[in-house]
């Protein structure tokens, strides 16, 4: 089956915005993704630690709050890669690959990938969100801190591109 | 009248289970534009591939329009909308590596679950990396003090740029659509000027102008909407419910007799010919704010309509009285007080009942010497307990 394009940006914009606003009515809060693994290490360092975990700064509130997946974005999470994969089989898309440049080989893509993964889970946790909780959820509440946040995601993205250029281009 | 949204779950089980499906209209729009795949992505850094710009401002752009409506209008809360704290140098410094992990990535952490579930591997890496960098900062932010402060740098609590700039919150959203209906069009412009340049991943099909058109003017006419509509909700759900528990008639009649100074009783009926002694008609709004200046914190004002169904006064009325509706409004003042009660059963308290109510009724309705009965300790009643309490009102 031959892949269909993709939508319209501005139509996948619109679509992904219209779920946002219903989650925002629903829930009273935005969409989210670092949600995920933040509960889950704070699920891990409660099995080992309680103490520890009350007193981390970025875990305390998860000691007296329950089981930490039991959280409507951990869920939520669940529900994006059913969509994903609904969403890439039904285009044609679904394929086991890996994204890259002409230039690079497999491995070292792949190298790059986690070194990101890491930097972007060590930021979330830092800036108490990623680019779906803070850019876009807090972005459309007009939150001050998210729009800094959104800024920012911009500018060390644009500083780094030029060096990682190989990976792409 | 309250707002509607956010909706209150009674049931937990079901407002986890909006997550599922909320979730997967998110993980399929952002598959649909594109954003399962990191070539596409990185494609906004060397500018050839706007696409995280259009779709994410897009989606900022519907919401936002949709939510500050909402509010503007009065069917959401923004009072009870969680919204991200400020804490402004751990979020500019957090965006920043965050901005670094996603060019190296190619994706964020949202699209890096879209990316794994349609097969890509770096997808898959990505997520791992971004586990590991998540328990990796827990530590450190324990360890390192100085991690630490920077995690509570710039604390500014809830802060909505419209009030932080002190500007009202209906001209500064149309302020955003504007500048971002501008940033579009530059990042066409861009787009177009280095996609020559640049092998393609894929292309985008070209924008219908007929598509942007439409968007546009439909995020126009919802903001022209919302502010159409601003004022007149405004006066409309100037109320607020009655807090304190409904007065029978035959407690505030008592009340009235002995003369209690924190009682005050006012009449919302227009054109009435009886009224509770004492009551002031405050028919139009205006008088009722001059009569309830005489009231204090310590007043109960009793509120008199016609049936008692009265449950919100305007949210004009001073905050310090207690508020209270006279059960059964003056048809139940008329029918328990001013009519005489003849006894339900040789009970006792019944008895007791009819003889207080006919004291108090004889004293209302015109023969009002017998007001000392009222006051006195009743006869000696052989049953204790229940006898004692006078059994109120007629419900």
């Amino acid at each position: 089956m031959e892949a269909k394009k993709y939508w319209n940006p501005y139509l996948a914009g619109a679509l992904l915005g219209l779920t946002l606003l219903a989650t925002f009515l629903v829930t009273g809060g935005g969409l989210g993704a670092s949600a995920l693994p933040k509960r889950v290490v704070a699920l891990g360092a409660l099995a080992a630690s309680p103490e520890w975990t009350a007193a981390n700064p970025a875990l305390g509130g998860y000691v007296e709050a329950g089981n930490p997946l039991r959280n409507w974005l951990v869920i939520e999470v669940i529900g994006v890669l059913l969509g994903g994969f609904i969403g890439a089989l039904s285009a044609g898309r679904f394929k086991a690959t890996v994204e890259k440049g002409p230039r690079i080989s497999t491995r070292g893509r792949l190298r790059y990938a986690l070194a990101g993964g890491v930097i972007m889970g060590f930021a979330a946790g830092l800036a108490r969100g990623c680019t779906s909780g803070q850019a876009l959820s807090g972005g459309a509440l007009l939150a001050t801190g998210s729009w800094a946040f959104m800024l920012m995601v911009f500018a060390g993205g644009y500083a780094t591109a030029w060096f990682v250029r190989r990976q792409w281009i | 009248m309250s707002e509607i949204f956010p909706l209150v779950f009674a049931n937990d089980e079901i407002r986890l289970l909006t997550a599922v499906v909320l979730g997967f209209l998110f993980g399929f729009s952002l598959e649909r534009g594109g954003f399962g795949n990191a070539r596409k992505l990185a494609g906004q850094f060397y500018l050839h591939d706007m696409t995280v710009f259009k779709v994410m401002f897009t989606a900022i752009l519907v919401a936002m329009v949709g939510l500050y409506t909402l509010v503007g209008i009065g069917w959401a809360d923004m009072a009870r909308m969680w919204v991200n704290p400020t804490f402004m140098w751990a979020q500019v410094v957090g965006g920043f590596m965050l901005g670094i992990g996603f060019i190296m990535s190619g994706l964020c952490p949202g699209t890096s679950i879209v990316s794994a579930a349609s097969g890509r591997w770096d997808g898959v890496v990505t997520i791992a990396g971004i586990f590991v960098g998540t328990a990796l900062f827990t530590v450190a932010v324990d360890v390192l003090p100085g991690l630490e402060s920077l995690y509570h740098a710039g604390e500014m609590g809830v802060s909505i740029l419209p009030e932080l700039l002190g500007l009202p919150a209906v001209p500064f959203v149309l302020v955003v659509v504007l500048v971002a209906g501008i940033a579009f069009v530059g990042a066409e412009a861009v787009e177009r000027s280095f996609r020559a340049r640049r092998t393609q991943v894929e292309h985008t099909p070209r924008p219908v102008p007929l598509l942007k058109f439409a968007l546009a003017g439909t995020l126009g006419l919802v903001l022209v909407v919302g502010l159409g509509l601003r004022p007149a909700p405004a006066e409309e759900a100037a109320v607020r419910p009655v807090a304190g528990d409904p007065v029978s008639s035959l407690e505030l009649a008592e009340r009235i007799i002995a003369e209690d100074p924190e009682l005050m009783v006012v009449d919302l009926r227009e054109n009435a010919e009886d009224r509770v002694p004492g009551a002031y008609p405050v028919a139009p709004d205006s008088t009722a704010r001059a009569v309830l200046a005489g009231a204090s914190a310590a007043t109960e004002v009793v509120i008199v309509d016609g049936d008692g169904s009265v449950d919100v006064i305007p949210a004009s009325w001073p905050a310090g009285p207690t508020y209270r509706v006279l059960r059964g409004g003056w048809s139940g003042w008329d029918a328990e007080v001013l009519t005489p009660a003849a006894p339900q059963s040789s009970v006792p308290s019944e008895i007791e009942r009819v003889r207080r109510q006919n004291g108090i009724s004889a004293y209302f309705s015109g023969a009002g010497t017998q007001s000392p009965q009222v006051a006195a300790p009743p006869p000696a009643i052989p049953s204790g307990g229940g006898g004692a309490k006078p059994k109120r009102g007629g419900c």
